[in-house]
């Protein structure tokens, strides 16, 4: 199912299959080092840190001292994985490795502190005539970025945003239709998929697009990376100067702007102040807001838009929520904003739209289209739930009083565990359970029907003469991470298609062939 | 000297491992070999065929509330 990691590459994988050369120009830049740096595993910034200031080379027995004997699984995906940001090289023929000599240096640089003065942005030293606050930046920020969200799903009142984003948005097959103009574009699937990401996804997902364009707009992407990873380490509320950045990344600032990651008062201002959003592109700690959060804002804002123009605002105006759910899966959504009815509609077989409202069943078929599009169930729960209408909670919050009440007036507990324990703990055990639980569960199980079976490709070796021939082998196998299935009993064991090479190699010279 | 069979390995509960082999049994030639309660080695261009099969044995079960409109 190649549609659930449609968001998932992250810049990590970017940089995996850049060539090289490409890698090593990356690596000169000492904001570039720390920021992959920052967005690698644990285990991996580990091996770096260990590594960083050992001048000779590491053996790779010594290496797997570091790790758990059970862990060589997960030590040998990490090494490939850092082999192909040419972060670590072999030397001594595979025995032994080392540090990128170009990382190492400009990583310990930074850490020392001994890196060129502008390597992370010049920060202007001259008062700002218009100086602006870290308020005022998350308002331009998120207004931005939500211009392209309510674009995306057709909100009105709402200015297009700039035809750079969006031949980003059709290039992503986030929308697409015919020509550029704003008028002609619709969301796609995927598009439905975008918004339910949290906002620092999306906007990889938008530089990853814009990275691949680099090529055709004839800018270097080592200058754009650079670039991108040193507003990374940029201070929010802080102004850099422009005259120190290259012609690439002044016009890179133009459509940064156009994103909210940067703001600039003019075009031709020599300062600029970093967002929210951009500092914390390579940070672990959440950006602006969780992908809910802006959802019920879109929602929100939508839904009042429309009531004031259309002058009704008993229903929507005064609540988020919208959404009633029975338990026979019947499905009823007080609103009438377009975005609320696209988004039920990704999973709900709708059946009828009233002026305020829409009609529509939870089938099988409605959320297996859902789950098949990479979205799960917890997104869909948790979706629901959100936006459940006020009356849902009102009810479950009785139903919750009443279970409570009956559970202390007859001293048992039933929410499960034993009965007449303490009967301050029975309250604890109680959950406000806002859809029918029948509901949650059908969808839950409806997700796991989906992978009934596993399949993977690859090889059965068997036929094995002896025990200690099938225990080499396996040892091997299982040492080099191939290993799927073995079966000592029976002398099997089971390789992936990538280790069957490795495995036959070996396999030719330990055991000779009679 | 052991032999290498390429195939793909199948990892399910056991009632699908039941259902998988009787899908064989009606269509012979698509379990190579029955590896154990959880694992079977399938040919590699059945893939497709007993998914599509395993859909279609296990929608037999499912309620659709629209029939009865």
């Amino acid at each position: 199912m190649s549609s659930t990691n449609l968001f998932k590459t992250t810049v990590i994988q970017h940089l995996e299959e850049l060539p090289q050369t490409i890698q090593t120009k990356l690596y000169e830049a000492p904001a570039t080092c720390l920021s992959i740096f920052r967005l690698l595993p644990a285990v991996a910034k580990f091996f770096i840190t260990s590594m960083v200031f050992y001048e000779r080379p590491v053996s790779l027995s010594q290496l797997d001292k570091w790790c758990k004997p059970h862990a060589r699984n997960r030590q040998i995906e990490l090494l490939q994985r850092l082999k192909a940001l040419h972060l670590i090289l072999d030397v001594n023929n595979g025995s032994h490795i080392t540090l990128n000599p170009t990382f190492r240096k400009n990583f310990r640089d930074c850490l020392t502190g001994v890196q060129s003065v502008n390597a992370f942005g010049n920060i202007c030293t001259t008062p700002d005539k218009h100086h602006v606050d870290v308020s005022f930046l998350d308002k331009f920020a998120s207004q931005k970025w939500e211009t392209i969200l309510h674009f995306m799903v057709g909100t009105e009142l709402v200015a297009a945003p700039s035809s750079s984003v969006l031949s980003l948005l059709k290039l992503g097959g986030l929308m697409e239709g015919p020509g550029n103009s704003p008028k002609n574009l619709a969301i796609t699937n995927k598009g439905f998929q975008f918004l339910l990401q949290d906002s620092n996804t999306q906007i990889w997902t938008l530089l990853l697009q814009y990275l691949n364009l680099t090529k055709d707009l004839n800018m270097d992407p080592v200058d754009v990376l650079n670039f991108i990873f040193i507003l990374g380490s940029l201070e929010l509320g802080k102004s850099y100067t422009v005259s120190h950045l290259s012609a690439t990344q002044v016009s890179l600032l133009a459509d940064l702007k156009d994103y909210g990651l940067v703001y600039q008062r003019t075009d031709s201002s020599s300062r600029f102040y970093p967002t929210r959003l951009a500092t914390t592109l390579t940070s672990e700690s959440s950006a602006l807001k969780s992908a809910s959060t802006s959802m019920d804002q879109v929602i929100e804002s939508a839904s009042t838009d429309n009531d004031l123009s259309s002058g009704q605002g008993g229903v929507a105006s005064s609540t988020h929520g919208s959404i009633i759910i029975e338990t026979n899966f019947k499905v009823y959504a007080y609103t009438n904003s377009p975005l609320e009815i696209a988004v039920l509609n990704l999973f709900v077989h709708l059946k009828t739209r009233f002026a305020n409202m829409v009609c529509g069943q939870l089938t099988r078929e409605s959320v297996r289209s859902a789950l098949q599009n990479g979205i799960t169930a917890e997104q869909l729960i948790k979706f629901l739930e959100t936006h459940a209408h006020p009356q849902m909670r009102v009810l479950a919050k009785e139903k919750l009083d009443k279970k409570i009440e009956f559970d202390t007036n007859n001293n048992i507990n039933t929410a499960g565990g034993a009965p007449g324990t303490k009967s301050d703990s029975n309250i604890t055990q109680h959950k406000l359970e806002i859809l029918p639980p029948t509901v949650v569960d059908q969808i839950k199980l409806w997700q796991l029907e989906l992978d009934r079976i596993q399949t993977f490709e690859g090889y059965l070796f068997k036929d094995f003469v002896s025990q200690q021939e099938f225990e080499v082998l396996n040892k091997y196998a299982m040492d080099i991470g191939v290993l799927l299935w073995s079966d000592k009993i029976k002398k099997r064991f089971f390789v992936t298609k990538k280790g069957i090479d490795q495995v036959a190699d070996y396999a030719n010279r330990k055991i000779p062939s009679r | 000297m052991p032999t290498a069979t390429k195939g793909v390995l199948v990892q399910c509960d056991p009632s699908i491992r039941a259902l998988i082999l009787q899908i064989d049994s009606k269509a012979p030639g698509i379990v190579l070999d029955e590896l154990d309660e959880t694992h079977l080695l399938i040919k590699q261009d059945q893939v497709m065929n007993v998914k599509n099969e395993l859909n279609k044995l296990l929608s037999k079960n499912i309620y659709n509330p629209f029939d009865e409109q």
